[in-house]
């Protein structure tokens, strides 16, 4: 018997593992977004600033929908991209009252590395989630080492729609010292309950992953999206059925310069070859929707270089084309010298985001935008990271980056967009 | 604290732990005075230092270590504690982990489509391959082998670190590039030879 103790302590192993293999969740279909209710407002667009900190940049933007019908935000904000300082910062629209809330820290570097017992550097993208036991969750980049490839994601639950959080937890998804993982677009839910989790990785090449998590926040699957090499990154799923999405990415390869797309007919089992969409992309994240009629709404810089432009397109046939139905941003060919951007920005300041810029208060805005968008080099335009939400309302809200200073927010009726989408034909 | 910070803190105390053995005059010390000393850098890597104790600035940087780099480090303490030999099979737990991470890393970070790293999320076919290995391990006289694929899968299957995927308990990029250069090194010393 003891000649054959470590021969059963094997077999108990592999029992143990077997079984743990077994609870394993099987393959489950898409569960489509809810159908929002009919909306019956008139055309409206407006527009206004959801950060409201000054001197800070402010980047990366994305939004939740509360039990309410309010709207959570998130971004994260610091002296600049990538210091220590940099938060990750929240603020709650109510569209009753049609403000923000003032913006509050959820997490910084400091709470995160307790919390994670290892050392973090830097904190980037944050995304929330809801999962099927109505509990948000909220996931963000983290890097100890190095740049944005050194990054892992970092995860925080909160059963107080967003008022308080958990610890953050570590998620482990990737072999090498857990390297690369990063998150910019929303997760989706499986018919059975589990989140799927669209991601990227950057280390060596970059490529998209999809991640499947249980109810508690664990991994239980990973899934490659495109090879490496291809330089998709930050890719958007699209639910248009149970087996059928499509994904769009972004792109940062070789001309011409187009968002890399991919689709499924078997909810996910496999995935097409991905190919170039119609959709122009100049290395820049974009964002996507599909809407109750089966369109689907992008964000994006429709350019090939640069992010002085932001556009709505739609799609008509499941983004195989897109036709582009409104000029959210469009800057190319203003100045860009310090004095004329200043007087330039000023004047945006004071036009079409209502309400949001009393004029006391325009100089320190103004101000603000100048430290984050001007070096002795010249000042760029940026509008970029945009992020889409249909909420139950029919209400369509879109969060961006207003030239590293601020995070913009646009919100619009269905009926503006379908009277923009009759006017771009 | 979680439990799989406490296990993953402890695997990085130990590594400091294997480093500092290594360091000049401590294999001089009486065995007494080693334990000790070995010790007390054990507690000292998990008292904080500022925010953290020093093993968690290491973890920061190597993550949690995988159950072949324990066993290694372990056999290594074994050794300068208690004067344990070796076992006669570490050179092929060795070649068995440069072969399994040539064939695994540049797979896993985007070689192609495909992702052998999705395996460990429970794939039957890479327990039943490495219950195959180990079960040919034993029979082979290979125990070190067969008892680091065994503690790895039972190590993942009770959630002791915070991985959720059995490949970070079977190996990891740095117990990889260290078995790499003790072969290389030995195949060295074996050619200088004739």
């Amino acid at each position: 018997m003891k000649r054959h103790a470590p021969l059963l302590l094997l077999l108990l192993a592999f029992g143990a593992g077997f079984y743990h293999a077994a609870q394993r969740p099987p393959a489950a279909a898409f569960r489509a977004s809810p159908t929002p209710e009919a909306n019956h407002q008139p055309p409206i667009l407006r527009s206004r600033f959801a950060s409201s900190r000054l001197h800070t940049q402010a980047h990366a933007a994305s939004l939740v929908e509360l039990q309410d019908g309010r709207i959570r935000a998130f971004w994260f904000s610091g002296s600049r991209e990538g210091a220590p300082d940099v938060e990750i910062r929240s603020s709650v629209f109510d569209p009753a009252q049609g403000s923000w809330s003032a913006e509050q820290k959820v997490v910084n570097r400091e709470r995160t590395q307790h919390a994670l017992q290892r050392y973090v550097a830097k904190l980037g993208n944050p995304v929330a989630g809801r999962a099927a036991d109505g509990s948000l969750w909220l996931y963000y980049v983290t890097v100890s080492l190095g740049g944005w490839a050194g990054s892992s994601i970092t995860a925080m639950r909160s059963t107080d729609e967003g008022d308080t959080w958990s610890d953050p937890r570590r998620m482990i998804t990737s072999p090498f010292l857990n390297l690369s993982t990063l998150v910019r677009n929303a997760p989706f839910q499986y018919a059975d309950g589990t989140l799927g989790f669209p991601v990227y990785h950057e280390f060596i090449s970059k490529f998209g992953e999809l991640l499947r998590l249980d109810s508690g926040g664990a991994i239980v699957d990973k899934q490659r999206l495109t090879p490496g090499g291809r330089g998709a990154l930050q890719p958007v799923l699209l639910v248009q059925g149970g087996n059928e999405a499509r994904v769009l990415m972004r792109y940062s390869g070789t001309p011409p310069y187009r968002a890399v797309t991919i689709t499924t007919e078997d909810a996910g089992r496999h995935w097409s070859a991905p190919a170039k969409s119609a959709l122009p992309n100049p290395d820049s994240a974009l964002s996507a929707i599909v809407l109750p009629d089966g369109r689907m709404l992008a964000a994006l810089n429709d350019i090939e270089q640069g992010r002085d432009a932001l556009s709505l397109m739609v799609s008509a046939d499941g983004g195989r084309t897109w036709r582009k139905v409104y000029q959210l941003e469009d800057q190319r060919g203003q100045p860009r010298d310090e004095a004329g951007y200043v007087e330039h920005v000023a004047g945006l300041l004071a036009g079409p985001v209502e309400g949001a810029v009393p004029a006391a208060e325009r100089q320190e805005y103004l101000d603000s935008v100048k430290s984050q968008a001007c070096t002795p080099q010249g000042c760029r335009y940026e509008f970029s990271y945009p992020f889409l939400l249909q909420a139950r309302s029919g209400d369509i809200h879109l969060v961006y980056t207003w030239n590293r200073a601020f995070i913009k927010h646009v919100q619009f009726t269905p009926e503006w967009l379908r009277r923009q989408t009759e006017r771009a034909r | 604290m979680q439990f799989t910070d406490v296990t993953g803190l402890a695997g990085c105390a130990i590594a400091i732990v294997a480093l500092a053995a290594k360091v000049p005059g401590v294999s001089r010390l009486s065995r007494t005075r080693r334990r000790g000393l070995l010790a007390a850098v054990f507690f000292a890597a998990l008292l904080p230092v500022g925010a953290l104790p020093l093993a968690g600035y290491v973890r920061g940087a190597t993550g949690d270590l995988s159950i072949a780099s324990l066993l290694l480090l372990g056999m290594g303490l074994l050794r300068a504690l208690h004067g344990v030999p070796m076992p006669p099979d570490r050179n092929k737990l060795l070649s068995l982990i440069v072969l399994v991470a040539i064939a695994f890393y540049p797979w896993a970070l985007g070689w192609s489509n495909f992702d052998p790293y999705r395996l460990g999320y429970g794939s039957y076919w890479l327990l039943a391959g490495l219950l195959g290995i180990a079960l040919l391990s034993y029979w082979q006289e290979l125990p070190t082998v067969a008892l680091a694929i065994g503690l790895a899968v039972l190590a993942w299957s009770t959630g002791w670190y915070e991985s959720a995927n059995l490949w970070d308990y079977l190996l990891d990029p740095l117990v990889s590039i260290y078995a790499a250069m003790v072969l290389a090194t030995q195949g060295i010393r074996r050619l200088r030879r004739g």
